[in-house]
């Protein structure tokens, strides 16, 4: 298969369908879920879809080591080349890596305005025109509201797609309001554009849309990810 | 001396640019009472640091050649070999690893691990050398040990173990908690000589007894002895001790120590650590290969009655002629003692034998099994073997990377013409990785290196220590040429013009080999081609892939094979063969649709963060496509791919835009596809070079 074939044919475009053409950009969505569920490779697989589309990512992580989160990317794009038979695997390989930066940040140490700067500093002095930013490990159960606010605000002034992860914790009440909303996001819920929910069944990881921009949340999703490829399908 | 093997140490001291390192040696030979004064690297008296001993070193802050010193320490005897702490001399560095049973892993408290920590622990992981941890610069601010040894963890894979926790850091340093005794350590006296030994203040004794328990699990693995000894609470320092070394030995734990080299802090106790914990020469293992058994490997015996076995690891051009350091791995050595170079098969006789500390000498009567020492006027290269006379084994080649930057330099003048091939003839004895030779169509003389600053350093040598004035060139990227797809040749080569007569077909195909080496397929049957002209066929290929079609670099990464051919009985010969295969490559070169294809670097930029985004921008100017970048509080770390051909002048860019506060270090990484438009100019540019050669 050739990579725009590829991309054609992504069960990612299931998603963007469901949620109305995409998060678009200046938005921001969540993915939720406890620990070990599969957050992180799904945003490996959204960004590696993006960057098939021959956008530039930057994914920041404040919490893994960087080369663990190259491997990540390594192991995710050799399955999706081998499952989907694409062609020049290792040309299109080479290709889409120069699109795709890494920012570590130490949580403790790094304010969201520090964070920010950098990757406008990567933006505007690297001339890195990304356009999805992945943000992953970042912790919810601290964040103020006005924390996101900044990161809504930056990215609707550099146009880009914001796609967090938010890992749940146990805190004696349960993960999900009635509505499927992890109780953890509620209070900046409003902040939100899209808040995708996964959940692990025996055989699968199913995906839930809890928030659609202002539309009615369209709920499970008719794809999974599978967790011992970890491919969606 | 001490002849007692396990009163010996050969060790190295391993860091990262301004770790202090310097200094830290320094001090060592100060507390040993090798050196009477302090100095300063770059130094504020004009006089430096006594290891680093040539004079551009001193000028330039660095330490580029590897001595060896000896000390004595607590009843032992301990030789440091002092390594480089530049990326571009890395085969000095690798060198000296050879020869070291154990080494200290100098980490700056502030820094922590950088990226030259993991590229000089990856090679101590690869000569196996059991290191211990000393966090050094304990008086900045800033400083964080405990964070230090977290990043030995993560990032290294080190079972880091506290030995020791500050009293007092930043300028509050004032000495340390020994937790195996129990103590509290200072420095007393102007250089920090005296030692004293006090109770450990109450506010760190919580913390102490922490710390203890966490060393003590860890040392515990390694012994049931002390595991027992804990259950039943009867702990010994020896217990300790010994558990420690094992595991340290064993390279399953890395002990770490503190202070400060700079205040005079925590040295002597790094000293008892050396000597504690890391290896003498008979507890590790050394082998060579037997020459006459196909290189098979043997065991060396650390035992002075076995025949001798030497290493020759660095040659200097002093005063009194060329120095020769070995390391005697088998054997011992006296003056008269013969011996013969395995490689070049020449005989020597031992003549004098010194033992050096930096620029002084002392003349020894003798060298055994684990000893280092240096030989005066043996004529030999570094790397060579020497070996009791019918004891023909070589120790294990070095590993010696492929240089990637070359330069045309000219000498001046006749005289100095003479001097300069004096003096490239030192060097390239002295270094694998700096090559020299005359370019055959510019007649140049060229010289080849691992960077920028490798060539900068060599050429100032010439100047200075063999007064040979040269021009140099633009510095050159070792390009290579490669082919992208598969192409089938079909070439005769046939000449009738009186007398013998030449003849010789090949027949096959070319194609890429993603190995990216050179591969030679015969797939002819039948006796197409006759078997004594396979190999003419193989050598002209070779020959060809010399020189590229694009722009006269080496072609690298084809696959030949060679599937059917013709010959004439009278006419075919090796010479016709392989001039075939030469002509046949000609021709299908150009469909097999090459490229060019050019050194990339692995290069890693670290500063303070406010730096990061001038950072960023420097990458992409230089065609440089950034991997990540890691901030960590105030410090940032960038890791990117750049073509060597852009990476000129970049320390000096680097220093003034960020007021030397950042700093880089680049090693070789991978060849890549050039682009299109560079790859046209670079063509372009070869053949207005070749038109005008031929006009002339």
């Amino acid at each position: 298969m050739v990579r725009t074939e590829l991309v054609k044919r992504s069960p990612l475009r299931v998603l963007e369908g469901a949620i109305h053409g995409g998060l678009g950009h200046g938005n921001i969505a969540v993915l939720a879920s406890p620990k070990g569920v599969g957050k992180t490779a799904c945003l490996v697989h959204i960004a590696t879809d993006k960057l098939l589309q021959g956008r530039h990512v930057i994914h920041v992580s404040y919490s893994s080591r960087v080369d663990y989160i190259i491997t990540w990317y390594e192991d995710i794009f050799k399955e999706i080349a081998k499952d989907r038979k694409l062609t020049d695997a290792v040309d299109v390989h080479d290709e889409i890596i120069a699109n795709r930066v890494i920012m570590n940040f130490k949580q403790d140490g790094t304010k969201t305005e520090q964070v920010l700067k950098s990757l406008e500093a990567m933006i505007t002095f690297g001339k890195f025109s990304a356009d999805t930013v992945i943000v992953d490990g970042y912790d919810f159960s601290r964040s103020a509201c006005e924390d996101l606010a900044k990161f809504k605000d930056f990215a609707g002034r550099l146009g880009l797609e914001v796609w967090f992860s938010a890992s749940l914790r146990e805190t004696g009440v349960p993960f999900y309001d009635a509505d499927g909303v992890p109780a953890m996001l509620k209070p900046i819920c409003e902040a939100l554009d899209v808040v995708i929910t996964l959940h692990a069944l025996d055989q699968h990881v199913e995906f839930r849309v809890v928030k659609d921009h202002d539309h009615p949340a369209p709920g499970v999703l008719p794809i999974k990810l599978d967790p011992k490829t970890l491919l969606i399908k | 001396m001490s002849t007692d093997i396990s009163r010996m140490r050969n060790i190295g001291i391993s860091a990262h640019i301004d770790s202090g390192k310097t200094t830290l040696t320094e001090r060592i030979l100060f507390y040993c009472k090798k050196i009477h004064k302090i100095h300063e690297v770059k130094g504020k008296d004009g006089v430096g640091a006594t290891m680093d001993h040539m004079e551009l070193e001193r000028e330039r802050g660095i330490t580029i050649t590897s001595a060896a010193t000896y000390v004595e320490w607590a009843g032992h005897s301990i030789n440091i070999i002092d390594t480089p702490g530049h990326v571009d001399f890395t085969i000095e560095v690798e060198r000296s690893l050879r020869v070291l049973d154990g080494a200290v892993l100098v980490l700056c408290a502030v820094g922590g691990v950088q990226s030259q920590t993991i590229t000089v622990d990856r090679q101590l992981r690869r000569y196996n050398v059991p290191r211990i941890a000393f966090v050094n610069k304990c008086d900045r601010t800033g400083a964080n040990p405990v964070k230090v040894r977290d990043q030995l963890e993560e990032k290294l894979k080190h079972n880091a173990v506290l030995m020791q926790i500050p009293i007092g850091l930043e300028d509050k340093h004032r000495g340390l908690v020994d937790l195996v005794s129990m103590t509290a350590v200072y420095f007393d006296g102007p250089d920090g000589e005296t030692i004293r030994v006090e109770d450990i203040p109450a506010e760190l004794a919580p913390e102490a007894r922490a710390r203890r328990e966490e060393m003590l699990d860890a040392a515990s693995m390694f012994s049931d002895a002390l595991t027992e000894a804990i259950l039943e609470g009867r702990v010994t320092e020896d217990l300790i001790h010994q558990a420690i070394r094992r595991g340290t030995i064993a390279r399953e734990l890395t002990p770490v120590f503190l202070g400060s080299a700079y205040k005079n802090k925590g040295v002597q106790s790094l000293l008892d650590g050396i000597v504690r914990y890391l290896p003498d020469p008979s507890e590790v293992e050394n082998s060579a290969m037997a020459l006459d058994d196909g290189g098979a490997e043997i065991k060396l015996a650390t035992d002075p009655a076995a025949p001798a076995v030497l290493l020759a690891f660095k040659l200097e051009d002093g005063p009194y002629g060329q120095l020769t350091y070995i390391r005697v791995y088998q054997g011992r050595i006296e003056k008269g003692t013969e011996l013969v170079n395995t490689r070049s098969r020449q005989k020597i006789k031992v003549g004098r034998l010194i033992r050096m500390h930096a620029d002084s000498m002392v003349d020894i009567t003798e060298a055994s099994a684990g000893d280092i020492a240096a030989l005066f006027g043996i004529d030999c290269a570094s790397g060579d073997t020497f070996a009791a006379p019918g004891f023909n084994v070589a120790m294990t080649s070095i590993y010696v990377p492929e240089p990637v930057i070359s330069l045309a330099i000219k000498p001046v003048d006749k005289r100095s013409l003479d001097r300069m091939a004096k003096a490239l003839n030192r060097f390239t004895k002295e270094d694998p990785t700096f090559r020299t030779h005359v370019d055959p169509e510019s007649l140049e003389t060229i010289i080849q290196g691992m960077g920028e600053l490798h060539l900068d350093v060599y050429v100032e040598r010439m100047k200075r220590e063999y007064n040979a004035e040269v021009e140099t060139g633009k510095p050159q990227v070792a390009y290579r040429e490669a082919i992208s797809v598969k192409a089938e040749f079909d070439y005769t080569h046939k000449k009738q013009t009186g007398g013998a007569g030449q003849y010789g077909r090949v027949i096959g195909y070319v194609e890429p080999n993603p190995e990216g080496s050179y591969e030679f397929v015969n797939d002819v049957k039948g006796g197409r081609i006759p078997r004594e002209f396979i190999l003419s066929c193989d050598k002209g290929f070779r020959t060809a892939m010399k020189k590229g079609d694009l722009i006269g670099f080496p072609v690298i990464g084809v696959r030949v094979v060679l599937n059917d051919g013709q010959s004439h009985d009278v006419d075919s010969s090796d010479h016709a063969f392989q001039a075939a295969a030469i002509g046949a490559f000609r021709q299908v070169y150009r469909k097999a649709k090459p490229q060019i294809l050019e050194p990339v670097m692995k290069v890693s930029v670290e500063g303070p963060s406010e730096y990061a985004g001038n950072v960023f921008g420097t990458i992409h100017q230089r065609r440089g496509v950034i991997v990540s970048s890691v901030e960590d509080g105030i410090f940032s770390r960038v890791d990117a791919e750049v073509p060597l051909a852009e990476m000129f002048g970049y320390s000096t860019q680097l220093r003034s835009l960020t007021q030397g506060k950042a700093e880089f270090t680049m090693e070789f990484l991978r060849y890549g596809r050039i682009p299109a438009s560079i790859a046209e100019a670079l063509a372009a540019e070869h053949a207005a070079r070749k038109a005008q050669e031929q006009a002339r």
